[in-house]
C-alpha cells in the first residue's frame, strides 16, 4: 500500500518513478567515468542526514566497486546563514588522500555547505574530488561551486521527501513534494 | 540481475542468499508490521546504526505510514572484531534526544548479540518511552547473549554474508542483494 500524501504537501514535484529513473542515469554516468578504479580508491561520501536515501539508491546501481562513507555536519546556531559556517560533527572513516572522492548530496542550495566540503577535502589532497547532487536550486545560489552529476534543477520552493525534511518531518517520503507555504510561514 | 553478467566486484560472491526482490517483498511486510504497531502520535525515532543499516533504513522507511523521524548513530569496534563486552566506540551520536520517545533501532544484522546488547544498555540510560529492534538479518546460531529482536527480515545460517549495506573490509556494501562470500576472499580475515 502506498504511503498517503500528507496534508502539508502541496503537490508532488518529482514522483518516485521519475527519481528512480534519473538516479539510474546518474549511476550509469558515474560508473562509466570511474571504470577501472580499484575499490580501495573510490570513495562515496554521503552528507547526513539528507543524503541517506539518495546514497542507498545510487550506490546499489553503480557497477564499479567503491567504499561508502558518511559525514555529518551542523550549522552553528548563532551564525547567520549567509556566512556559511558549518561544524563538522563526524568526519569520514577513510583517509581521502590519494583517493577519488565523490561527495553525495541531497540538494545544492546556497552552495555554502558544498564549498566548505570542497575546502575540507581539497586540503587532504584527494586524487579527484567531485559531487553528485540529486537536486539544485539555482535561484538560491550565493557562491559558485561545481557539481559534476546533477539529478534535477528545481524552482525555489520548500521541498521535502527522499531525504529532505522540514523540522525532521517528511524525510522518508519516497517522492519529492513541495510543502504548503502555510506550513513553513509561521 | 544475473551475477554472472556483472563486473568484477561480484566475482567474489559464491551465491545469492537473498535476492533483491525477496529483500524488497520482506521489507514491505516488515513495514506493515510496524504500521500496525505505531501511530502518528507515537512519532517514533528510527535510529540507523551506521554504516551497515543505511540501505535497510532507506528502503524500510519509504513504506511506513505513521509519522516518524530518522536519526543516525555510527559505531566502531575497538580493534579487531566484537568482544564479549560488546563495547563499541560511538563515532556519531544522535542528533536528537530520545528522552520520553519511542525508539526503533535499525540494524543490518544481529550476530553474537554483544553489540546490540551494548547499544540497548546505552539507550536504556537515555530514558526512552520504548525501544524496539528491527534487523534485516538474524543469525540465531551465532548468539552468545540474549537480545530482544522485534522485527526480523530474514533468519540466515552462519555463512559469511555481504551486500545490501554489509561489507567485508569495506567492500560490497552496495551489492543490491545478500550474497555469501567465497571462502578464499576472507580466509585470512575475521568477521565483524
Amino acid at each position: 500500500m502506498a504511503v498517503p500524501i500528507p496534508d502539508s504537501v502541496d503537490y508532488v514535484l518529482l514522483d518516485e518513478a521519475t527519481i528512480q529513473a534519473r538516479v539510474q542515469e546518474m549511476a550509469d554516468e558515474i560508473s562509466a567515468d570511474y571504470e577501472g578504479i580499484h575499490n580501495e580508491d573510490f570513495l562515496l561520501v554521503g552528507v547526513l542526514k539528507g543524503s541517506f536515501m539518495f546514497m542507498a539508491d545510487l550506490a546499489r546501481r553503480l557497477t564499479v566497486p567503491h567504499r561508502v562513507d558518511f559525514i555529518a555536519l551542523s550549522s552553528y546556531a548563532d551564525t547567520a546563514e549567509s556566512t556559511g559556517a558549518v561544524r563538522l560533527i563526524m568526519d569520514t572513516r577513510a583517509d581521502v588522500a590519494g583517493r577519488h572522492v565523490l561527495i553525495v548530496e541531497d540538494i545544492l542550495d546556497t552552495g555554502y555547505t558544498l564549498r566548505y566540503l570542497y575546502r575540507l577535502f581539497e586540503a587532504r589532497e584527494p586524487a579527484t574530488l567531485r559531487t553528485a547532487a540529486l537536486l539544485t536550486k539555482p535561484d538560491r545560489r550565493e557562491v559558485d561551486v561545481p557539481v559534476h552529476y546533477l539529478g534535477f534543477s528545481i524552482p525555489d520552493v520548500w521541498v521535502v521527501g527522499y531525504g529532505l525534511d522540514f523540522a525532521d518531518r517528511f524525510r522518508t517520503l519516497p517522492y519529492i513534494g513541495a510543502l504548503k507555504p502555510r506550513v513553513y510561514q509561521k | 540481475m544475473d551475477p554472472q553478467t556483472l563486473p568484477s566486484m561480484f566475482d567474489d560472491v559464491e551465491r545469492v542468499l537473498v535476492s533483491e526482490q525477496e529483500i524488497h517483498d520482506r521489507i514491505v511486510a516488515l513495514a506493515e508490521e510496524m504500521n500496525a504497531i505505531y501511530s502518528d502520535e507515537d512519532l517514533p525515532i528510527l535510529v540507523c546504526i551506521l554504516k551497515g543499516a543505511f540501505m535497510f533504513l532507506a528502503d524500510l522507511t519509504r513504506h511506513l505510514q505513521f509519522r516518524h523521524e530518522v536519526d543516525f548513530m555510527e559505531i566502531s569496534s575497538y580493534g579487531a572484531g566484537t568482544t564479549s563486552s560488546g563495547v563499541v566506540r560511538i563515532l556519531l551520536d544522535l542528533a536528537s534526544s530520545v528522552d520520553g520517545r519511542h525508539v526503533v533501532i535499525v540494524e543490518d544484522i544481529v550476530d553474537t548479540g554483544h553489540t546490540l546488547d551494548y547499544i540497548l544498555r546505552n539507550f536504556a540510560a537515555r530514558n526512552p518511552a520504548s525501544v524496539r529492534v528491527a534487523t534485516l538479518l538474524n543469525k540465531p546460531s551465532r548468539r552468545e547473549i540474549e537480545v530482544p529482536v522485534d522485527f526480523v527480515g530474514f533468519e540466515i545460517p552462519n555463512a559469511f554474508v555481504m551486500g545490501y549495506g554489509l561489507d567485508y573490509a569495506e567492500q560490497y556494501r552496495n551489492v543490491p542483494y545478500i550474497g555469501v562470500l567465497k571462502p578464499e576472499v576472507y580466509q585470512e580475515g575475521t568477521e565483524d
